[in-house]
């Protein structure tokens, strides 16, 4: 049995590893060396849209598994860090004229500073008070910045364009693949280690010499930068950000459900619920009553996975589970009445 | 002076408003230990409800509570047995996202009936009101305050006179001990989970009365029930009547101050909800964690 699973996960891998090396090949045949060659184009302008749009959501979604999935405190604002991120740079770019590539990099720096300095008084909160105190924190930075003249006020900041459909796919890709990373060493060390303690008894954690304070801050910090640097990277590629596309409640959402339906606490979980949920979003994404009516299936698939498969998508390739009545029903009885 | 004093009036006022709004989902909270992300759904429900009786058969709006309490009452019986029950016992994240999901669900729903269009209720008295030493008092928005406080002292009544408000209370205060003395518990927490979702049903009746209403809404009645709910302190409904009437203050009077404006309305609601949890967790009133609900 463990001998069929292993041998299951190695092929799936390995379908996976071929699908993400297609992925990432695929946009080279829109450059103008290789449509001289002659190449087939297997892009276009919605193609890199959708592909980038799926890259930062791996980013959201795995940058909040990090506080979220991994710390157990359940971040509900993580957008925050996203528009300030997106702020930073475009604030650098548009108003100061600093390049793009070093106004990049400020962006991290701010978000994880702005964690630092709601994460010392908010994470002393736990549960339901700190969720909704980061959502707080989220609706109140959106609001302040949409009546800062300086950031644009109202009408947001326009930063000078950049066309390159293949940059910013590859930028986000590469952000995205950081996160993973990053995601993947850190459940890897004591500190990942202490992040896991933490979540399952701060208490106890704290007794055996894990300082909580500094791990929970930093893993909301190290969140915060990864979320910031997708959004300076967004705030240049879509050339104009205000409060609204900035900071979207939506997102908050988004990206915990992402990770839940993956898997949370897990590097791969995020990035198959990002995968899966995106791409379930852009099939159905489409104006008028039909795409009301994929909200409504939205909203039917949250509650679904909630409440039939808890542990995520990732559960089911781990070999340890496999997708049966009697999973459903464990499932209910563990959580139920 | 009289600026000030009509200020402050119109802030208790809507600060009535405010605690109707935050009556169910304080209890659900408190009872259930569940932050309900479907309120403000459920609110529009009642919302709703009101408007088309009277737009449709010119029932009169305070009339039409009475039906829209009835009808949430048993939706809410029904979302809780069905659905919400499945996940009570999982991590708090869990039933936050089965609630917004439930959430989303509704909201489209009423989108796809009612359309995006905002509507108001306006009987024949919406303009009138009490006038005394330059201070005008609307008529509706007292009575929606009255109503407010009816609905709190009636739920207060409840929780502490009747045998189903000592089951509540019995299962809020410790599930084990209270299903080992016979509580039925899907049973109570279903119940529980209808009372509020009655009196979210009232809450919107009143809205429609005084604002617009749209289905865009939802998340800005259950931030402003979550607000008020954190203010004043979870497990006592005298603690969010206190919070509601504080929170309408603080909104009227940010409002109307010319440095701050209308802008910055839920910044400065998020703002004074951060420092009043960060100073005193359990809120101004608040019972500590583990205490049965009460007055």
């Amino acid at each position: 049995m463990s001998e069929r699973a292993g041998l299951i996960r190695r092929v799936l891998l390995g379908v996976a590893a071929a699908i993400l090396t297609v992925v990432m090949v695929m946009p080279l045949t829109s450059t103008e060396t290789a449509q001289s060659w002659g190449l087939p184009l297997m892009t276009d302008k919605l193609w890199f849209r959708v592909a980038t749009t799926v890259a930062m959501f791996v980013v959201l979604s795995s940058a909040w598994n990090i506080i979220g999935g991994m710390t157990g405190y359940a971040a509900f604002g993580n957008v925050a860090f996203f528009g300030v991120g997106a702020y930073s740079t475009a604030f650098l770019v548009a108003n100061l004229h600093v390049p793009f590539a070093i106004a990049l990099l400020a962006a991290p720096g701010v978000a994880a500073l702005f964690a630092i300095a709601i994460g010392l008084p908010l994470l002393r909160l736990r549960g339901h008070y700190f969720a909704i105190a980061t959502l707080g924190v989220s609706v109140a930075v959106a609001e302040v910045v949409n009546n800062v003249e300086p950031l644009g006020g109202s009408n947001g900041i326009f930063l000078p364009i950049v066309r390159s459909d293949l940059l910013f796919f590859y930028l986000m890709a590469a952000t995205a693949i950081l996160a993973v990373a990053v995601s993947w060493l850190v459940l890897r060390t004591r500190f990942g280690y202490g992040l896991l303690a933490i979540r399952e008894n701060e208490e106890a954690a704290a007794v055996i010499g894990i300082n909580t304070t500094f791990y929970k801050v930093s893993a909301f910090a190290l969140a915060a930068a990864l979320t910031g640097l997708a959004g300076g990277v967004f705030a240049q590629w879509n050339v104009f950000i205000n409060a609204e596309n900035v900071f979207p409640v939506d997102y908050n959402v988004q990206m915990i459900l992402m990770a839940v339906l993956g898997g949370s606490g897990t590097a791969l979980g995020p990035v198959i619920g990002a995968v899966t949920l995106e791409a379930l979003i852009q099939a159905f994404a489409s104006g008028g009553e039909f795409a009301v009516w994929s909200q409504v299936g939205l909203g039917i698939l949250l509650a679904t996975t909630v409440i039939f498969v808890p542990r995520g998508i990732l559960d089911f390739f781990g070999g340890q589970s496999r997708l049966t009545v009697q999973y459903l029903r464990n499932s209910l009885r563990r959580t139920g009445v | 002076m009289s600026g000030l004093v009509q200020q402050l009036v119109l802030g208790l006022l809507l600060g009535g408003v405010y605690t109707g709004i935050a009556l169910g989902f304080g209890l659900v909270w408190g009872v259930l230990n569940i932050v309900n992300l479907t309120h403000g759904a459920l609110v529009l429900c009642g919302a709703y409800l009101t408007w088309w009786l009277f737009s449709s058969f010119g029932i009169d709006p305070f009339l039409g509570l009475l039906p829209a309490a009835g009808v949430l009452f048993v939706i809410g019986y029904a979302l809780q047995r069905l659905v919400i029950n499945r996940v009570i016992r999982a991590p708090l994240l869990f039933t936050f996202l089965l609630t917004f999901g439930v959430n989303l669900v509704i909201v489209n729903l009423l989108l796809l009936i009612f359309k995006a269009d905002f509507r108001s209720v306006t009987p024949h008295y919406a303009g009138s009101g009490l006038e005394a030493g330059g201070v005008t008092v609307p008529y509706i928005r007292l009575a929606a305050l009255s109503i407010s406080l009816l609905l709190a002292v009636g739920l207060a009544a409840v929780l502490n006179r009747t045998r189903v408000g000592a089951a509540i209370q019995a299962v809020a205060a410790d599930r084990e001990a209270a299903q080992l003395v016979g509580v039925d518990l899907a049973h109570t927490y279903a119940l529980t989970f209808a009372i509020g979702a009655a009196c979210a049903g009232v809450a919107g009746g009143l809205i429609s009365m005084i604002q617009s209403i749209t289905p865009g809404s939802s998340g800005q009645y259950t931030l402003t029930a979550f607000v008020v709910v954190i203010l004043g302190g979870l497990g006592r409904v005298s603690a969010t009547v206190v919070g509601g009437l504080i929170f309408g203050l603080v909104e009227i009077f940010a409002q109307s101050n010319s440095h701050i404006g209308a802008g910055y309305s839920n910044a400065i609601a998020f703002g004074l909800m951060v420092i009043v949890v960060s100073i005193r967790p359990r809120g101004l009133m608040g019972r500590l964690s583990g205490t049965a609900p009460g007055v």
